[in-house]
């Protein structure tokens, strides 16, 4: 269907002379040979790239047909949301290398994508074995703990034992990999962490496993199957959090074109967007978007600058006037002199804030420090337990009460109790409308101290509404507005009709951007044209002006919510790009004291970081591209859903109501939440202290053990449920 | 109780089959991009 519309419109001549441009091909060819590739038995070949300045569906639609009508190319799909490319290909007829020529002579940019995928997909078949082999060991499992009680036959019980072991095998060999992998790194590098007692701990109970079922004894390798599969979940969800937070940054560092016209003394010549200099002079027609920051020499139109400014409505640009890279010039024509390209570019330092706050991600937790402490405490209370009962009774008793020291101090219940409870608190706060990201923002707003708002979008509605007119200056200009597709025409028309009031049909309707629209109504001439802040003027060919009030309303319950922050101690500040005056006036309706206009993204963003190092700890609210920086910055990035996605990939939150309501909310799950870690954590070392003391005496025997380890981890599920309780109680 | 004695393999033989296809299936890379399949259908 798009290639009949692209046919159509004669658009195929855009194509094939843009194949001929050909802009950046040269250098990509290098090192694409060097990529990694899945091959499968078929010869087929496999790989994931990304693909940059994909603006439109249409741009990926026409992207993957060329792929796909390329021979050798089995499969080519892309994702816009993501711009990750997945291409199958078979390396006897095409090459890598040939195919990223191929997307780049469209003017898209191929390149190699992060590691990240692949560690995704490995910790997945990790954990697939691991709960297959967890649920299978469960069901014999049963059997033998039951068979305490009544008698079961010996030989299904030898039978059960090594088939739970054969089971246990892989678990303990492949899926806890990554945990032996990070506790020997981690000794490498002097940090102990809590992959230390995990590794351990399965060690411990493997080898135990081992050597209990050869002598016929109780082994407890289903402990082992469940605490695998449970930790690989745990880290699995994490992971796919971090790489959506890159995969935002890279889209935003994208949006910038491939391509400009550098005209130098009279001519004019298309260039690679990264061979301009400062001080080059590009031209910029309608529609088309600015490739590097600079300032205009000559010419004039509208811009929008949403992606910086967030505010949709275009912006009046005129010579000397400042315009960014990624702007899109909607009418006019104007020559550019540059000023910043590439890395220097205001959207590229967004981007590098971007990508700063996706690496950010993992610190330790509480749970980190306490594991060498764990351990250590584990290994010295075997060792007494060893020597202790070799002195006494000899080496027969040493060994195995030895062993049950380090078979019963299971971490499992210290390294679940974050997990468990986190989610309780994250599910808390998701069913009330805010959804996070990963654990420790949740955890991190339990500290906030301030909490900043963007205006537009966030706080109000972020669309233009008629605030007052009269409904014959209404009916007058709704009958000018309605061939328009200007944002304020959308206001206009909107409120016409939801007062009822019948369109007129005006007749030569001339619109000049910027200036105005103009045309016949009822046999008079009227002009409307652009007035004060948030105002439009009427005017009629007496000249008599009449007056349409023109503004973005605050979120019906935003005052609400506000003063329920207050209320929790918290300051409130609403940062916003607009005038002072509408900021005054949206700080009054809502009651916020500390109102921030006239402010850039990079200055909400430093704003934000100001406070943080005077030791507070700021939650930001946003809803734009342009709110990215800021969400990056603050200890909390709430997006709004309703917003731009890349806003919502990097925010650590999101606000999947329309409201701010959640907020207030979800600082309570915060602190349940915490609390709940803190009283799990401190529930399992007491388990551990009490069950390591009974094992080292001896008083360990497989029934106490089936006993006390479900009980271990129950405790800590009992002190995750109760996380829901508490912000129920709190919230009422 | 010798039921159990092929009841056992045929469970975990069951179970090893839908752990295969899970395998096949993530190596082939459906669950590699969970959110914009639904979305293609809106693209042509």
């Amino acid at each position: 269907m798009a290639a009949a519309l692209i046919r159509g419109a004669g658009l195929e001549r855009y194509y094939q002379e843009r194949e001929t441009l050909a802009p950046r091909s040269r250098q990509l060819e290098a090192g694409w040979n060097t990529v990694s590739t899945e091959t499968d038995s078929s010869g087929t070949a496999e790989t994931h790239l990304m693909v940059d300045g994909l603006r439109c569906a249409s741009c990926v639609w026409v992207a993957e047909h060329v792929l796909q009508s390329t021979p050798g190319v089995a499969e080519a799909t892309i994702s816009y949301a993501t711009g990750r490319c997945m291409l199958r290909w078979d390396p006897e007829r095409v090459d890598l290398a040939e195919l990223a020529g191929r997307i780049a002579t469209l003017g898209y940019r191929p390149r190699l994508m992060g590691e990240e995928t692949t560690v995704d997909r490995d910790l997945l078949l990790r954990l697939g074995v691991a709960a297959f082999a967890a649920a299978n060991i469960m069901m014999m499992s049963a059997a033998l703990y039951l068979g305490w009680w009544s008698s079961i036959d010996p030989r299904f019980v030898v039978l059960f034992q090594w088939v739970s072991l054969i089971l246990a095998t892989p678990v303990a060999l492949w899926c806890a990999a990554p945990f032996f992998s990070g506790a020997v790194s981690g000794l490498k590098n002097g940090v102990l962490h809590m992959d230390l007692p995990i590794a351990l701990g399965v060690a411990v109970l493997y080898g135990q496993g081992v050597v209990a079922t050869i002598n016929r004894e109780h082994a407890y390798v289903d402990s082992l199957a469940m605490l695998v599969a449970l930790l690989l979940a745990g880290r699995m969800l994490e992971s796919r959090g971090r790489r959506r937070a890159a995969e935002a940054a890279m889209s935003l560092a994208a949006s910038v074109p491939a391509t400009a016209r550098r005209s130098t003394g009279d001519r004019v010549e298309t260039v690679p967007a990264d061979q301009l200099r400062p001080g080059d002079l590009i031209d910029v027609g309608t529609g088309e978007e600015v490739a590097a920051d600079g300032v205009v020499v000559a010419g004039s139109g509208r811009v929008r600058m949403a992606h910086i400014t967030g505010e949709a409505e275009p912006v009046e640009v005129h010579s000397a006037a400042e315009i960014v890279a990624g702007s899109v010039l909607l009418d006019g024509a104007m020559t550019i002199r540059v000023s910043a390209v590439g890395g220097d570019t205001v959207l590229q330092q967004m981007a590098e804030r971007l990508r700063m706050a996706a690496d950010r991600g993992t610190r330790p937790t509480s749970a980190d420090r306490i594991a060498p402490w764990f351990t250590a405490g584990t290994l010295v209370v075997a060792t007494v337990t060893f020597v202790g009962w070799a002195l006494h009774d000899g080496l027969a008793t040493a060994v195995p009460r030895a062993v049950a020291v380090l078979v019963v101090a299971c971490p499992c219940a210290l390294a679940l109790s974050r997990p468990l409870a986190a989610a309780a608190g994250l599910g808390a706060s998701a069913r009330r409308g805010l959804l996070f990201r990963s654990a420790d923002a949740l955890l991190d707003l339990a500290d906030v101290t301030i909490v900043a708002l963007d205006k537009t979008g966030t706080v109000t509605q972020g669309a233009l509404t008629v605030l007052e007119a009269e409904d014959e200056a209404l009916r007058v200009a709704a009958g000018l507005e309605r061939y328009s597709s200007h944002p304020i025409a959308a206001a206009i028309l909107d409120e016409a009709g939801s007062r009822g009031i019948p369109l007129p049909r005006g007749s030569d309707i001339t619109e000049e951007p910027g200036v105005g629209i103009s045309g016949v109504v009822d046999g008079r001439r009227w002009r409307l044209r652009p007035g004060g802040p948030g105002q439009v003027l009427l005017l009629d060919d007496a000249g008599r002006e009449r007056i349409i009030a023109l503004g973005d309303v605050v979120r019906s319950d935003s005052a609400r919510t506000i003063a329920a922050l207050h209320e929790g101690g918290l300051q409130v500040a609403l940062l916003t790009g607009d005038h002072q005056d509408i900021a005054d006036r949206i700080g009054r309706e809502t009651g916020v004291r500390t109102v921030v206009a006239r402010i850039d993204p990079v200055g909400k963003a430093l704003w934000i970081k100001a406070r943080r190092e005077k030791g507070h700890r700021v939650l930001f609210a946003g809803d734009g591209i342009n709110d990215g920086p800021g969400l990056a910055e603050a200890d909390v990035g709430v997006a709004m859903g309703s917003g731009a996605a890349s806003s919502v990939l990097i925010a650590d939150g999101v606000i999947s109501s329309g409201s701010l309501a959640p907020i207030p909310v979800a600082l309570h799950a915060a602190h349940a939440c915490r609390r709940a870690i803190r009283l799990n954590q401190a529930r399992s070392i007491g388990y551990n202290i009490l069950a390591v003391g009974a094992a080292a005496a001896g008083y360990v025997n497989p029934l106490v053990a089936a006993v006390l380890m479900p009980l271990s981890s129950a405790m800590v599920i009992w002190g995750a449920s109760r996380v829901e309780a508490n912000v129920r109680e709190l919230s009422s | 109780m010798n039921a159990v004695l092929f009841l056992l393999p045929i469970a975990v033989f069951l179970g090893a089959v839908f752990l295969v296809l899970f395998v096949v299936a993530a190596r082939s890379g459906q669950f590699d991009d969970l959110d914009d399949p639904p979305e293609r259908i809106l693209k042509d």
